[in-house]
Parts: structure tokens; C-alpha cells; sequence
């Protein structure tokens, strides 16, 4: 694997994902202040930090869901806006309204309205790449289901199917173990690592550094600033996890900041 | 529309009533289902209030009262209200309902003060507006139905035509920006279906009662299918139905339309959600009490061969002693037991039949499995994402796996077997 | 007492009483439920009336209080099903009741005199004329009427301050510590009930609507505290009660909407100008900020 010199990855691929200088901030903070990143293509990378760091942010400013203050993000090379057929993104499901009329097959031909065009019916490649993605995760027997007759692991299966419907080479997934059983999560990275074997980058906010340490290949230590990035024993050395975690926070993204009551 | 009139076998004022009533259902059934599924039920009830100023000052401004202008009035109002709501709730500290809350009472008051405004400069002439307070199907000319029947044929093939990338704003607004949807103009899409939808129907229910119509058939249709699409159609067919029933009982019994309407709205909702086959309530508390029912039976069977086994066959009082249950509770899984063959009564001894000696078996197997499921199961490969049921292991997990989970477990020493011996059992 | 006098008195009582109650809607998230309620009483007043022939304010309230009490539970029990969201909940519980009341005026009350319109949006102006003898004078009754209730509602605050102040903040915490989340609840959306009924006779409903809301949300802009921030309900309540019948008297305008549309300019003032919360003081706070400030280095 790369050092955190170097630009590109095996087979001279640009870095799958790079942010030059980002800030982006909420009313009155900022939450990315001139961020540096570089994730190298085919690497399963973890963005960690700790709360209100701004790790969810990078990924929203990514797919374009935040308007940023400054800088620039790059994905294989290109301006990201352009590139957004390129990325597939997993947000948190905190979001969901889980009774919400759908089934899991329907959450996952989401995934193929972008490519089909969102006017037209989905051809038979369309839907075979649907169902291939819900065999991958394991979903086939539920296919039918409404979302909410799901556990919470298979859920978020559902939503790493989505993604890979998608046919991207760089999956973005925002807490995707949050909530979930500890065999799933297992089950889960497994995964995650399979695709990354299979070639695609795989970059995943995640809060436990001793699954990052043990499963992941680099890392984005980030508190409003970059703290490190780089492979997991560099970017994750003791130093940079007492700067990052020991020293000021960045602050909570707070909205009432004090209810004293 | 002359035509749809006559066919009515009704006279012309009352055809005109259902006519309306039924495009209100539908318009109010399909677009309101973009509000109440994104939880944004009382933003309808806000910008149905907003109507009012809307067409006061549509009046004020052109001296006209015919239906367009006020309509455009109407919409020009609810997409002010709708912007201000967001503006106040992007500030962050005001909460939605605080914003919603704001914008109704405001709104409303507004268009309370510009009535009674004109009432006092204008007598003859405000009489109309205030038909959008509480509704007045009965003022309905063949021209408003035609309005409102274009704006819901064109919203509905709009809503046809576009149906994807309203399912995935919907559901998942982040995701659909990620696949570069516009997700600002899809909300302002689904707002101005809302107020569409409101327009439409104001003049049938008034402005207070309209955000019923707009709940009613979102709510029914939901509890009758689980796909958007489908759920979308019957709640156009739901708004229909009710607001059809509605003017017909209005109609004969010489009640204000709007307000049956509503009713009989509230009457099918609520079936709906009791009454809903595998999600209603009257279903569930069946499941539930099934349930219970066999809980309480299986451990009844299985105090019983405690018992057996410990001793004598026991009576029913002795029974009750030992299992610490109520006497009624005993007695009556003692009946279902009798009734299954489980059991057999001997004088006041009851003992367990063959029948029964084996489906306790069964369950001690049963909740043995689960057991080994939770000490060796992490280590089992599962082909796919199924969730083992503790209640039933085999079933949930497939026999394959089961087989497996054994063996596993064998190769860790425990004896494979068909099950513990009841002593073993009671020891845990 | 002075017709002025006494109109400004009936509208600053109910500021106050409104004050009062405001900021634990807003702060418990229950404004629309509010708004719900205030609707909901409407078949209360009609049964009343059918019932005792009379509008006595006592039977009136009580019977709004009931219905209050109806339109709750009713809610809750349809959110309990787990198959229906709140906002729907309110969406469908306040229509009907406010529906039923509705037919039941036109029913059986049509040609007496109960009429909705007055219900609604009352006219405050009226006041003065609807007199009562107390002690031998002469006072405008919805003094004496509102006066009970702003002091029913301080008593109610001052029995419960903590109570209030607890399960408003955290209301799991509060169950666990045996303060009855649930029934402190109910009693303050059957003060909210009480105080709209004994209000709409002299404003009309949507004022006493507002005057619960929009104060409320303009003081949740400006404080950061709860007490200051029942005080300052209270006051923007009264400038908007002052404020409204003065400006209406120059204009020539309705009252009561006088009133509501300056409670909604203040909230708007609040909205844009608040010390710490205006949006236009946070954008020129940021603005300053980006125009030089350095964030602090770390390590």
C-alpha cells in the first residue's frame, strides 16, 4: 500500500477521493476548516474523529448536500460535481421514516434511477443489477418486505445494496454500524472489504477506532481540521489520537447551545 | 362537464356538490399524501388557513370574485406561507411546529382582519370570501368545477410523469441529492401540490377543516397496501369515496357539506386503522392475545412434566402451586391442552398423553436450540441475512443451518442430542 | 371605567393569561396540539348551549374543558397504534370535533343566538357592553372572567414551577423521579382549553391562538432562561395589546386583528434583530468573523 506521500494508488489509479483546503460551516461555527484529504483508490478508508468533528459533513459536502465556504473535492481526479455518477452514498438512517410505504426492492432500484433515467422504465439490465445487489447483502429471501418488518441490521443491508446498485467505484457510508448487532456489523465489513478486493474505494465514518485499527487500510483522523491521513498505523499513531481527541474539541454541532432552564 | 352533470340523477346543484366533492377527494387523497408523508400533515393545515388573506387581497386588488382570481389569490398566499415557514425554521432555534404554528395564526388573523375590513367598507361584495372559513359547496358554479377539475387532472399527470423522483425525495431526500435530483425544487414541487391541493378543496370544506381531506385518505390507503404506487391510487379513490358519501348524506339530510364530509372521512380512517388486515389494531390485539395464549400453553405443558417428573401426576391445584400461575390461567391452558389431546385426565390427576410427552419434547428442543444458538451462533456462516427467532430456531433458520449450528457445537463437546434432560433445563 | 380602559384591560389580561401558558407549548413542542385544542372545544360550547339553553360561562368552560380533554386523548390514542404519525394524529382529531360542532350549530342552533362567527374571530370591541354587576358596579364581565383565569394559570405555575420546569426540559427524567410528566400535561392543556374558551367570547378564537403562540415564539428568540422567558411572553403580550388598540384606534381597524398583527411584528423583530438568535445579527456576526478572525491552532 501507499505512504501518505504518495498520490496514487496500485496500478497508478488517481486517488479515488481528494479534498484540497474544504471549509464549510454551520450558522455560527465553522465544522471543516481547510480540510486536506486524499483517500487512494482501492483502499477501504475510515474517517474518524470525535463528535462535531465534521465527519458526516465531509461527506455531505462530497455528494453535494452542503454548500461549502471554500476549497475543492475531487473525485478520480475530476471536480466532484461532475463526478457524482461515480459515487455512491449511504447516508444515516436516522432519517427514515420506516413505515413509509416501500419495499426493499424498491429501496434498492433507487439505486438504478440515476443510470436508467428517471423518466424511463427500468430495463432488464437495470432490474438484474437490483437483484444481483440484493443477493449480494443477503436480502434475497426479503425482497418483498416493507422496510419496517426489518431488523436493523438488515436494514442497513437494504442501504449498502442501494449503493451498489449504484455500480460506483467509490462508496461513501455515514455510520453505517450505528444500531446494528455485532454479527452484522462483522458480517458488514466483511463486505465492505470484499468490494474493496473487487477494486472499488470504500470510505466509512465509523467512531470505533479498534475496528479501524484492525480492518481498515487508511484513515482520516479529522477535528475541524485534519489531524492525520494516511495508512492506519501512521495516520492512527498515539500522537495524532491524543491531538485529535485529548486536546479542545471542535465543539458539538449544537443548535441551542444553552438551555439553562 | 355538462354532459357528467346531466348523467347525475341528481338535480343540478346537488350534481355539482358531489362532482366537487369527488375532485376535492381525489386532489386532496393523491397531492396531500406528499405532505403526510413527510410528516408535514400541519404545514397543510397552515397554508389552508393562509387561503383566507389570499383571497382578500386577491379581491382587494382586482375587485373580482370569480373563481380563478381568488384561486390564484389562494396559491399566491399558501406559497408565501409555505416560504415563510421554511425561512423561520432555518434560523434553527424555532422549532417546525413553533414556525408552523406562527405562520397559521398570523396568516389566519390577517385575512380574519381583512374580512371583517371589508364587511365594513363593502357589504354586498365581501359575501363570498368568507364561504373559505367553513366551505360552501353549495356556491359551487359549473365553472369552478372546471378549474378545479384541470388543476387536478394536470397535477395528477404531473404527478404520473415524475413519479420517481418524487418516490425519492420522499422517502430519502439526502440520497436523492446525492444522485444529483434537485432537491430544493422537488420540495417546492411537493409544496405546490399541497397548495393545489388546497385550492382546490377550500371552497368545499373551508379553510379549517381542509387539512383533514388532506390526511384522511394518506392515512387509509397506507394501512391497506405497503407500495407507494398503489397506495397513492387508493388514496385518490379513498378521497373520492368519502367526499362523494359525504355530499350524498349532505344532500339528503340537509347538513353543511363540508363537515360530513369530514366525518365520514374520520369514520373510514379509523376503520381503516382498526380493522386493517395484518397492521391493524383489532388484528394485532388478536396477534398478541394468540400469542399469549400460546405462551401460556407451552409453559403449562411443560410445568406439567416438571411435575411428572419430580413425582406423582399432579392435580390442578398442586398444579398452580408449583407452576406460581393464576388458577384461571392453569385451567384455562388445561382446556386448550385437553382439547389439542396433550393431556389426560385421570380422576383429578392429570397426566400427559403421548401426544403431549412429545410436544414437550419439542419445545424443550425448542428453546434448547436457542440456547446453542446464543453460545456458538456467532460463529455460524448464514447464506443470507435471515434472524434466527428464538421462539422458533429451526423454522427461521433453516434446517441446513440448524443441522450446522449443531455440529458446531458438537465439535466444541456439547453432546448433540435431541434435547437436555429436564433437570438440566431447570437448573439454568 | 372607561370603555378604552376596559378594553385594554380584557386584552392585557388575556396577554398575560396567554403569556403565561405560551412558553411551555412552545418549549414542549405542543403548539399545534394548542392550536388543536382551541378548535377542538367548539362542540363543547355547542353541547353546553343544546344541553342547559344557556351560555353561561361556567357550563361553557367546563364543558370546553371536557372536549379538551377528548381531543388529547383522542390523539394520543391514535399515535399509540403505532400506525399513525402526531402531526396526522392532530390532523384528523381537531377537524372532526370542530366538524361535529359545526353541524351541531347549524342543526339545532341556527336561529338562536350562537353564532360561529363571533366564536371565531369575536370582536373585542364589544366588550364594554357586555357588563355584569359585581359589588354594584358596573364592569365589562370579561374582566372579572379573564382575571380568574391569568389567576387560576399563576397558581398554576406557581403550584408547578418545578414540575414544569422539569418535564419540559426532560420528560423521561421526570417520569423516573415520580413528577407525572403525563398529568402536569393534561392540566396545561386544560388550562390552554379553559383560557380559550373564556376568551373567545370577548376576541374570538384565533386571537387567543395567537396570543398563546406568537409571544411565546418572540420571547424563545430572546431569552435563554425559562423564567425570563414567561416574563418576557407576558410583556410582548402586553406591547402587543397596547400596541394593537392604539394602532387600531388611529386606523380604524379591527381590535383584536390590531393586536395579532403587532405580536406578529414583534416576533418578526425578534426573528431578524434578537441579540443572539436574529438571523440578521448572526450574519453580521459571521461576517465580521470571516473578515480576518483565525481560528485557534490545535496541538
Amino acid at each position: 500500500m501507499s505512504d501518505g506521500g504518495e498520490r496514487t494508488g496500485p496500478a497508478g489509479r488517481p486517488p479515488a477521493l481528494e479534498v484540497r483546503r474544504l471549509t464549510a460551516s454551520y450558522s455560527t461555527r465553522p465544522v471543516l476548516w481547510d480540510v486536506d484529504a486524499t483517500v487512494p483508490a482501492g483502499s477501504l478508508a475510515a474517517i474518524v474523529g470525535p463528535n462535531g468533528a465534521g465527519k458526516s459533513t465531509l461527506l455531505k459536502a462530497v455528494v453535494g448536500l452542503l454548500k461549502t465556504d471554500a476549497g475543492h473535492i475531487l473525485i478520480e481526479g475530476r471536480p466532484a460535481a461532475t463526478a457524482l455518477d461515480r459515487v455512491a452514498f449511504v447516508p444515516q438512517r436516522d432519517e427514515v421514516d420506516w413505515d413509509f410505504p416501500i419495499t426493499v426492492r424498491e429501496v434498492v432500484e433507487m439505486g438504478r434511477y440515476r443510470a436508467a433515467g428517471w423518466l424511463r422504465r427500468l430495463k432488464a439490465a437495470d432490474r438484474e443489477a437490483v437483484e444481483l445487489a440484493i443477493e449480494r447483502v443477503g436480502m434475497a429471501p426479503y425482497a418483498r418486505r416493507q422496510i419496517g418488518e426489518l431488523s436493523g441490521g438488515q436494514r442497513q443491508r437494504v442501504f449498502i445494496a442501494r449503493a451498489l446498485a449504484q455500480e460506483a467505484p467509490l462508496m461513501l457510508l455515514d455510520e453505517p454500524f450505528s444500531g446494528v448487532d455485532a454479527r452484522t456489523e462483522a458480517a458488514l465489513l466483511d463486505m465492505l472489504a470484499e468490494f474493496r478486493d473487487e477494486g472499488r474505494t470504500i470510505v466509512v465514518v465509523h467512531h470505533d477506532i479498534g475496528t479501524v485499527r484492525a480492518r481498515f487500510d487508511w484513515a482520516v483522523l479529522l477535528n475541524v481540521r485534519t489531524i492525520a491521513c494516511g495508512p492506519i498505523a501512521e495516520a492512527l499513531s498515539d500522537d495524532s489520537l491524543r491531538r485529535a481527541y485529548g486536546g479542545v474539541t471542535g465543539g458539538e454541532e449544537v443548535e441551542d447551545p444553552t438551555w439553562i432552564g | 362537464m355538462d354532459r357528467l352533470i346531466d348523467l347525475l340523477p341528481l338535480d343540478y346543484t346537488e350534481s355539482v356538490v358531489l362532482i366537487g366533492a369527488v375532485i376535492l377527494g381525489v386532489a386532496a387523497g393523491v397531492l396531500g399524501a406528499f405532505a403526510v408523508l413527510r410528516q408535514r400533515s400541519l404545514v397543510g393545515d397552515a397554508l389552508s388557513h393562509a387561503t383566507l388573506p389570499g383571497v382578500c387581497v386577491a379581491f382587494i386588488a382586482t375587485g373580482a370574485k370569480d373563481a380563478p382570481t381568488l384561486a390564484i389569490g389562494a396559491a399566491a398566499a399558501g406559497l408565501i406561507g409555505a416560504g415563510l415557514i421554511l425561512a423561520i425554521e432555518r434560523t434553527g432555534r424555532i422549532r417546525p411546529d413553533a414556525a408552523i404554528g406562527v405562520v397559521l395564526a398570523s396568516f389566519f388573523l390577517l385575512g380574519i382582519v381583512l374580512l371583517t375590513f371589508l364587511a365594513n367598507y363593502n357589504n354586498a361584495n365581501q359575501a363570498g370570501l368568507d364561504t373559505y372559513l367553513f366551505g360552501q359547496a353549495a356556491g359551487l358554479l359549473k365553472g369552478d368545477l372546471e378549474v378545479m377539475g384541470a388543476l387536478c387532472l394536470v397535477s395528477l399527470a404531473l404527478v404520473t410523469i415524475f413519479f420517481r423522483p418524487l418516490k425519492a425525495a420522499l422517502f430519502d431526500i439526502s440520497f436523492a441529492g446525492s444522485l444529483g435530483l434537485p432537491v430544493r425544487l422537488l420540495e417546492l414541487a411537493m409544496t405546490a401540490m399541497l397548495v393545489v391541493a388546497i385550492v382546490i378543496g377550500v371552497r368545499t370544506v373551508g379553510a379549517i377543516l381542509m387539512v383533514a381531506m388532506l390526511i384522511v385518505p394518506t392515512v387509509t390507503a397506507r394501512q391497506l397496501t405497503d407500495r407507494l404506487s398503489v397506495m397513492l391510487a387508493l388514496a385518490g379513490l379513498v378521497g373520492a369515496a368519502v367526499g362523494s358519501t359525504g355530499a350524498l348524506i349532505s344532500n339528503s339530510s340537509g347538513l353543511p357539506t363540508g363537515p360530513v364530509i369530514v366525518v365520514v372521512g374520520f369514520v373510514v380512517a379509523v376503520a381503516a386503522i382498526l380493522l386493517a388486515p395484518g397492521r391493524g389494531v383489532a388484528w394485532r390485539a388478536g396477534k398478541v392475545l394468540r400469542e399469549r395464549r400460546r405462551a401460556l400453553n407451552e409453559g403449562v405443558l411443560i410445568d406439567l412434566e416438571t411435575a411428572l417428573h419430580a413425582g406423582a401426576p399432579p392435580t390442578v391445584d398442586e398444579l398452580v402451586l408449583t407452576s406460581g400461575r393464576s388458577v384461571s390461567g392453569v385451567n384455562r391452558a388445561l382446556r386448550d391442552l385437553d382439547r389439542a389431546g396433550a393431556i389426560e385426565r385421570d380422576g383429578d390427576r392429570i397426566h400427559l398423553s403421548e401426544q403431549g410427552a412429545a410436544a414437550v419434547h419439542a419445545l424443550l428442543h425448542k428453546r434448547d436450540l436457542w440456547s446453542v444458538w446464543l453460545e456458538h451462533g456467532w460463529r455460524l456462516e448464514l447464506p443470507d441475512a435471515r434472524e434466527p427467532d428464538p421462539r422458533n430456531l429451526r423454522q427461521t433458520l433453516g434446517d441446513e443451518s440448524t443441522e450446522r449450528l449443531l455440529d458446531l457445537a458438537a465439535a466444541a463437546g456439547r453432546p448433540r442430542g435431541p434435547g437436555p434432560d429436564p433437570a438440566g433445563e431447570e437448573g439454568r | 371605567m372607561s370603555d378604552d380602559l376596559a378594553i385594554i384591560l380584557t386584552a392585557g389580561l388575556l396577554a398575560t393569561a396567554c403569556g403565561l401558558l405560551g412558553p411551555f407549548l412552545v418549549l414542549r413542542r405542543q403548539v399545534l396540539l394548542s392550536d388543536a385544542v382551541s378548535h377542538a372545544v367548539l362542540p363543547g360550547i355547542v353541547l353546553v348551549f343544546l344541553l342547559f339553553g344557556s351560555r353561561a360561562p361556567l357550563a361553557v368552560i367546563v364543558g370546553a374543558a371536557c372536549f379538551a380533554v377528548i381531543c388529547v386523548l383522542g390523539i394520543e390514542a391514535l399515535r399509540n397504534t403505532g400506525l399513525v404519525h402526531s402531526d396526522a394524529a392532530i390532523g384528523l382529531v381537531f377537524p372532526v370535533l370542530f366538524a361535529l360542532g359545526v353541524i351541531g350549530v347549524t342543526r339545532f342552533a341556527g336561529n338562536v343566538h350562537l353564532d360561529l362567527d363571533s366564536t371565531i374571530y369575536g370582536e373585542i370591541a364589544f366588550t364594554p357592553f357586555r357588563t355584569w354587576e359585581l359589588f354594584g358596579v358596573e364592569v365589562a364581565r370579561s374582566i372579572p372572567l379573564l382575571g380568574a383565569v391569568t389567576a387560576i394559570n399563576l397558581v398554576l405555575l406557581g403550584l408547578f414551577w418545578k414540575e414544569l420546569k422539569a418535564i419540559t426540559f426532560d420528560p423521561g427524567f421526570a417520569r423516573v423521579n415520580g413528577l407525572r410528566p403525563v398529568l402536569i400535561s393534561r392540566l396545561l392543556l386544560i388550562a390552554v382549553a379553559v383560557t380559550a374558551v373564556t376568551a373567545f367570547e370577548s376576541v374570538g378564537a384565533i386571537l387567543v391562538v395567537t396570543m398563546l403562540i406568537v409571544p411565546a415564539a418572540a420571547s424563545y428568540l430572546l431569552t435563554v432562561r425559562l423564567l425570563p422567558m414567561v416574563a418576557v411572553s407576558v410583556a410582548i403580550g402586553w406591547v402587543s395589546a397596547v400596541g394593537g388598540y392604539g394602532s387600531a384606534v388611529a386606523l380604524d381597524a379591527s381590535i383584536g386583528g390590531a393586536m395579532g398583527l403587532v405580536a406578529a411584528a414583534c416576533f418578526a423583530l425578534a426573528l431578524l434583530f434578537a441579540p443572539r438568535y436574529g438571523r440578521v445579527t448572526r450574519l453580521v456576526r459571521r461576517a465580521r468573523r470571516r473578515g480576518g478572525a483565525r481560528l485557534p491552532v490545535q496541538g
